[in-house]
């Protein structure tokens, strides 16, 4: 077996946009855990840091939320929609230079949204805790580097698509419209009262289920099959969780909102919402399945993934109903829920796809191999074990919360061992983000010591007609 | 088409290039579920299960919405029909709130008053009078002396709780008729109900003026 990729001029031609993409976001990535460790640490001492007021905890949690989200998920996200898109189009990237410059500005809008939180301009809606003044920013330069993902679905040499195009198109168009409304009804022009909750609820979940985890999937749908070179099964289907997603994603946004001061219908909503969106589950899972006998680098990592979307699926289901929300609502499971989506499946399903791309894009195999174990390691050891801390400190607070004789601060103080090991898990997934941005350092540095890439052959077994 | 072992795991090996990748999906959405008349198992677990989540969608929203209603917040109300029933408040309940807030700082909670300052109410000949005078002291206010079962009261004014001028509390109709109606049925008074029309009557009627005088409430019937 030849340990060469197979690399191809298609890469080598669009390689710049996506690397750019690629190491600004495994940098934010790294960002992003040194500040979720920092919060992490004050939730159990609070005195840390505490004298500095750029880095209180009600602002590294901020801060740590959106460099994670649009610094890491975003980036990394784009790139591999871009890269996806490019192959399957069987032409290198056009328009170019929109995605570098798009992925200039976002990356600059991301560290003015880090900054500006820092000097206490967030704005408190969850996953929105951009300051409002880089909002049209990222959209202008998320809408660049869509151009160069969309003209490469639109211009495809084939009639047909495949579904990681369907998920990365949509995932292109869909953050730029959901952004936007956010912004119109939370900032230009504000709802009223209790509106409010019901736009910003809705955005939470909308970026999750109509951004993050088409971009997630998308990369899911098309390393799968690459690398265990069947056909997935019951692929006549991926269409309906497509739409599934689609149409029933955006209105799970009331889950948020069980017990609030809105009509009941539209915590109601979210609750048939929620359960229909275990068909989409359910589809994903029947394609995907064989990620988990597969082999390689990255269907472990996409395996994890996979699995924790399902698991992630199941609770926001089981959650979303009144009985089980009196005793999950307001809790550490709310944390360790987006954990759950954020990290355990956005995130591992990503890193997969980009430790298969990876290769294919520089022309190079990663530089160590060790690395790559220990980054397998220590997120698959530090995700299980941040969910576990954060569901033993929800045992506690559900328990205690529910009880009018135990005084509070009994549960804080019961709940501070678990959160000890929470914050050592943080540790642990920084080291693993360590290892995997020098990782990909190295990697990427490699190409560009050379003038010259090498252009290798792919071999013919892989690239002439398999079947 | 086999599947790499994948031993390195610097690099993942492909076994399926770009193009078959598409062209064998392509060639799988072709073809008809039911090849040969032979349903296979799982289209038929798929359609199960989307029927099955389509059920209890239907049935949740069906029960837990309250009809889209923007003014129902509880999942569990019951399912009305035609126009929403207005909710009949008990004068008494609601007098008694209003006299705990406000009345009850002078009156006392026994409605005995305070000897010399405050006139009582269990018992006073005011209270259990016509109701045509202890409206007026309510809307309007009272002011100078007045005498309750003997004694004289003149150290403190009644304040002028009605919807008239220089009202101190604005009370509507309705809550002055209930705080009136509360007092003159407890304490062992036994007093006729008064009705929030006789309250609204009698301000029209009268408008806006100043406080009343025991002398002009003597002339009232």
């Amino acid at each position: 077996m030849s340990t060469r990729p197979e690399y191809t001029p298609i890469d080598a031609a669009s390689r710049w946009p996506l690397l750019l993409l690629l190491v600004k976001g495994i940098g934010w990535l790294v960002v992003a855990g040194i500040l979720s460790l920092t919060a992490s640490i004050q939730l159990h001492t609070p005195g840390f840091l505490s004298g500095c007021p750029l880095f209180t905890y009600g602002r590294t949690a901020a801060m740590a939320e959106t460099a994670f989200v649009y610094g890491w998920l975003g980036n990394a996200g784009l790139a591999l929609a871009l890269w996806t898109l490019g192959r399957l189009a069987g032409e290198p990237l056009r328009a170019q230079s929109w995605a570098l410059g798009g992925a200039v500005f976002w990356n600059l809008a991301v560290f003015g949204a880090v900054v500006g939180i820092a000097v206490g301009d967030a704005t408190g809606f969850e996953l929105l805790g951009l300051p409002r003044y880089v909002h049209l920013l990222m959209f202008f330069s998320y809408a660049s580097v869509a151009v160069s993902g969309l003209l490469a679905w639109s211009g495809r040499l084939r009639q047909v698509s495949y579904a990681s195009q369907w998920y990365a198109a949509a995932a292109l168009f869909l953050f730029p419209w959901i952004l936007s409304i956010a912004h119109v009804m939370l900032f230009t022009a504000p709802v009223r009262g209790v509106l409010q909750p019901i736009v910003a609820g809705w955005y939470a979940q909308s970026a999750w289920t109509l951004w993050l985890a088409p971009l997630a999937l998308g990369a899911a749908y098309y390393v799968v099959p690459r690398v265990t070179g069947r056909v997935l099964p019951s692929y006549e289907f991926a269409a309906l969780g497509f739409w599934c997603l689609i149409f029933v994603g955006g209105l799970t946004g009331g889950r948020h909102l069980l017990g609030g001061p809105v009509p009941a219908w539209i915590p109601s909503l979210a609750v048939v919402s929620c359960a229909l969106l275990l068909f989409h589950t359910f589809i994903v899972l029947l394609n995907l399945r064989g990620a988990f006998t597969g082999s390689g680098t990255a269907l472990k990592f996409i395996s994890f993934g996979l699995a924790a979307y399902v698991l992630g699926a199941l609770a926001d289901a089981l959650t979303s109903l009144h009985g089980v929300a009196l005793h999950t609502q307001f809790t550490y499971f709310d944390e360790a829920q987006k954990q759950l989506a954020l990290y355990g499946a956005a995130s591992t399903l990503l890193i997969g796809a980009i430790y298969f791309a990876l290769p294919r894009i520089t022309g190079k195999a990663w530089f160590s191999a060790g690395l790559v174990r220990a980054h397998l390691v220590l997120t698959v050891v530090g995700i299980l074990l941040l969910l576990v801390s954060l569901l033993g400190a929800h045992a506690v607070q559900s328990q205690g919360l529910l009880d009018a004789a135990v005084p509070f601060a009994d549960i804080v103080r019961d709940s501070r061992p678990w959160l000890l090991a929470a914050s050592f898990a943080q540790m642990i997934l920084l080291f693993g983000s360590i290892a995997f941005l020098a990782n990909f350092y190295t990697t990427a540095c490699e190409i560009l010591l050379v003038s010259e890439p090498a252009v290798f052959q792919a071999p013919a077994a892989q690239e002439t007609h398999a079947a | 088409m086999s599947t790499p072992a994948n031993r390195d795991p610097r690099v993942d090996q492909a076994a399926l290039s770009d193009q078959d990748l598409v062209d064998l999906h392509e060639k799988q959405l072709g073809r008809h579920p039911d090849d040969g008349a032979r349903y296979r198992l799982l289209p038929i677990g798929i359609l199960f299960t989307l029927s099955a989540l389509i059920l209890f969608s239907g049935t949740y929203l069906n029960r837990y919405t309250g009809h889209y209603s923007a003014s129902i917040f509880d999942e569990n109300a019951k399912p009305t029909t035609g126009a929403p029933v207005a909710v009949k408040l008990d004068p008494v309940a609601v007098g008694r709130k209003a006299y705990g807030e406000v009345c009850i700082t002078c009156h006392q909670p026994t409605g005995t008053g305070v000897v010399g300052v405050y006139p009582p109410l269990a018992g006073s000949e005011w209270v259990n009078g016509p109701s045509s005078r202890v409206v007026r002291i309510v809307l309007y206010g009272l002011k100078g002396d007045i005498h309750v079962e003997g004694h004289v009261f003149n150290a403190a004014a009644m304040p002028v709780f009605g919807k008239v001028a220089n009202s101190a509390y604005n009370w509507n109709d309705a809550k002055i008729a209930a705080v009136l109606t509360y007092v003159r049925q407890e304490w062992g008074n036994k007093a006729a109900e008064v009705s929030a029309d006789e309250v609204t009557a009698v301000r029209t009627a009268t408008g806006d003026r100043k406080e009343m005088s025991e002398a002009e409430l003597e002339q009232v019937k």
